[in-house]
């Protein structure tokens, strides 16, 4: 007689948003093996429609507010493209730099908040208080540098309110950024605790490995975070290249009965997004450190564990860090100079690739010849990642049924696998509910 | 430095009212003597703001109290009763009660803290406020301003 699961986990925690695991199994049968994401759809792409071209990132930068900086940064990027604004060299860095806060912040409330109870066997983070006190101290300490790093290049991290169409409305000193470099010089003992630590967790990572195919932004000269065009990587190495244009091409979206959200597929049935993916496509363009980082941790490309897209993320931490410093010291030495706002040249449509947290993001708009907005398109990558997570899920329950996993065990296991992936299914409403003390 | 924290969703009818409320005051530069911050739904960055260095905070969101739809109160954490079931901690699950008690359990002290409560007419995903709270939005900004200059409460 065969092994009988039955794991229903409804709007499973420390993950953005509602998403459900169904895995039923009888008499050693698999007669369910689901990932469904229940989300409403939210419309962003018909609420910029009619809006004037300065109000569009405002506006889709609510689409998440994890992600705002990369949202926002789409939109410019996609207006920009419109429009035929070519942006100046200073407004492009300090966009990357912003790119860096904001990936390092996403990144560190990802390992530490959501991932890191898995691994030490707590419930939450705030189980942890009491056990690894200092553990959470450290990952405060760090999130409050990105956080300030973020808000003196974007006004704020959560909806940045100075990256408009065109360049900045508020630029930081050079004496800003003198202090923000010895803040992040500070954190650097804190980084390499992390690392630390990460490193002596790595044992409690499920040992799985499902090939798939991989996509992220890649640039000649980046590590492809703000700019560049798409690339896919195969695990054999094999590479395919994709003008931002064309992003409909290589996404492929289609729905899905298991969920309100669209899937995606380009060379093989499902593909992955997120920091595991530009680690495969980009690992070339990391910085010395970051890779010695991977190094010390076991990564190394292609990494077909899933499960590592946490640990890749601790590489792209050191990475963002390292990168940010050498943006710093740059713009330090060639000064922030005020500069008018890089106006429209035409109107048409454009569109935008940019790497957020959670992976690929592409955005297109087109604009009448008053500058309002005609057509929107968004593809955000959790949504990109769906089909391969349940790919994974497809491959992941014959592994964990060899293993003789206990229900308990094999629940922790799916649903390490989806927060591994940092979905951020939607940002849904939250009002309190209150009942005051009688 | 005292704050006033607005969060919610912007594309969630009533759930957007306390961020409508910290951008009018940062919009019209009503900000004098303490800093409006919209924080959107990302509440664990409500800790940044919980330092010794601190004065005041007022928190302002929506909040199903069992009043009128429109009417709001001010009250403090520990004068809540309830909190939302949830097995974890996460981000945006956003208990906002939840992150404050987060904030506590580290050991520092958390500045004084108040909860400007509005009570919601109508939330779905669409942008803007129900009639019930945009009639009486004017309100909401003179008395959370009024709280943070000078501690006193206007009749909700």
């Amino acid at each position: 007689m065969g092994q009988t699961i039955n794991i229903d986990v409804h709007h499973i925690t420390r993950v953005e948003g509602h998403g459900n695991i169904k895995v039923n199994v009888t008499d050693g049968l698999v007669e369910t093996c689901e990932w469904s994401v229940p989300e409403a759809p939210r419309f962003f792409e018909a609420m910029v429609r009619g809006r004037h071209y300065t109000e569009v990132a405002r506006i889709v930068s609510r689409i998440c507010g994890i992600c705002a900086v990369g949202h926002t940064l789409a939109a410019c990027k996609a207006v920009e493209d419109a429009m035929g604004i070519e942006i100046t060299e200073q407004t492009r860095k300090l966009r990357t730099l912003l790119k860096h806060a904001e990936n390092a912040d996403s990144h560190i409330l990802h390992v530490y908040v959501l991932v890191a109870p898995d691994l030490l066997g707590a419930q939450s983070a705030f189980a942890l208080v009491p056990t690894h006190g200092e553990v959470v101290a450290r990952a405060l300490r760090l999130k409050r540098l990105t956080h300030e790093w973020g808000s003196l290049i974007g006004g704020r991290t959560t909806h940045p309110t100075t990256v408009v169409p065109g360049g900045f409305t508020r630029l930081p000193s050079v004496n800003d950024l003198v202090a923000l470099r010895e803040k992040i010089l500070a954190a650097v003992p804190d980084l390499e605790i992390t690392v630390d630590t990460v490193a002596s967790l790595a044992g409690a990572i499920p040992d799985f490995d499902r090939p798939t195919e991989y996509m992220a932004v890649t640039s000649d000269d980046e590590y492809g975070l703000y700019d560049g065009y798409v690339q896919t990587i195969l695990p054999d190495g094999d590479r395919a290249t994709y003008a931002v244009a064309d992003y409909r091409s290589c996404t492929n979206e289609y729905v899905s009965p298991n969920s309100t959200a669209k899937y995606a597929k380009n060379r093989l049935d499902s593909y992955a997004a997120g920091a595991l993916a530009r680690f495969n496509v980009n690992y070339d363009k990391l910085h010395p450190e970051a890779k010695a980082v991977a190094e010390r941790l076991g990564m190394g490309p292609i990494c077909t564990n899933p499960y590592f897209n946490s640990v890749a993320q601790v590489v792209e931490i050191v990475h963002s860090v390292y990168e940010g410093l050498r943006l710093i010291d740059e713009l330090i030495a060639e000064g922030v100079n005020a500069e008018a706002l890089v106006q429209p040249t035409s109107f048409g449509r454009g569109t935008a690739v940019i790497e957020v947290p959670r992976g690929i993001l592409f955005h297109e708009y087109a604009f009448d010849e008053e500058g309002f907005c005609t057509d929107g398109n968004c593809i955000i990558p959790t949504g990109q990642n769906h089909a391969n997570i349940q790919a994974d899920f497809d491959a992941l329950l014959p592994w964990a049924l060899e293993r003789a996993m206990s229900e308990d065990e094999m629940r922790l296991t799916f649903e390490m696998l989806v927060r591994a992936y940092d979905p951020c299914i939607s940002c849904s409403t939250h009002y309190l509910d209150v009942e005051f003390v009688r | 430095m005292r704050y006033l924290i607005g969060i919610g969703n912007y594309y969630g009818l009533d759930d957007s009212v306390g961020l409508r409320i910290a951008e009018v005051i940062g919009e019209r530069g009503l900000d004098r003597g303490f800093q409006a911050i919209d924080m959107g739904g990302n509440l664990l960055d409500l800790i940044h703001y919980l330092g010794p260095e601190t004065e005041q905070v007022l928190i302002v969101d929506s909040a199903r109290m069992g009043m009128e739809p429109g009417s709001w109160a001010l009250f403090t954490p520990d004068q809540v009763a309830t909190r939302k079931p949830q097995a974890g901690f996460s981000t945006h699950e956003g208990d906002l009660l939840k992150v404050l008690e987060f904030a506590a359990a580290l050991g520092e002290p958390l500045p004084p803290v108040t909860i400007m409560g509005i009570e919601p007419g109508h939330i779905d995903d669409a942008p803007g406020l129900s009639a019930e709270l945009e009639s009486r939005f004017e309100a909401y900004v003179e008395a959370a301003i009024e709280f943070l200059n000078t501690g006193s409460e206007l009749p909700g």
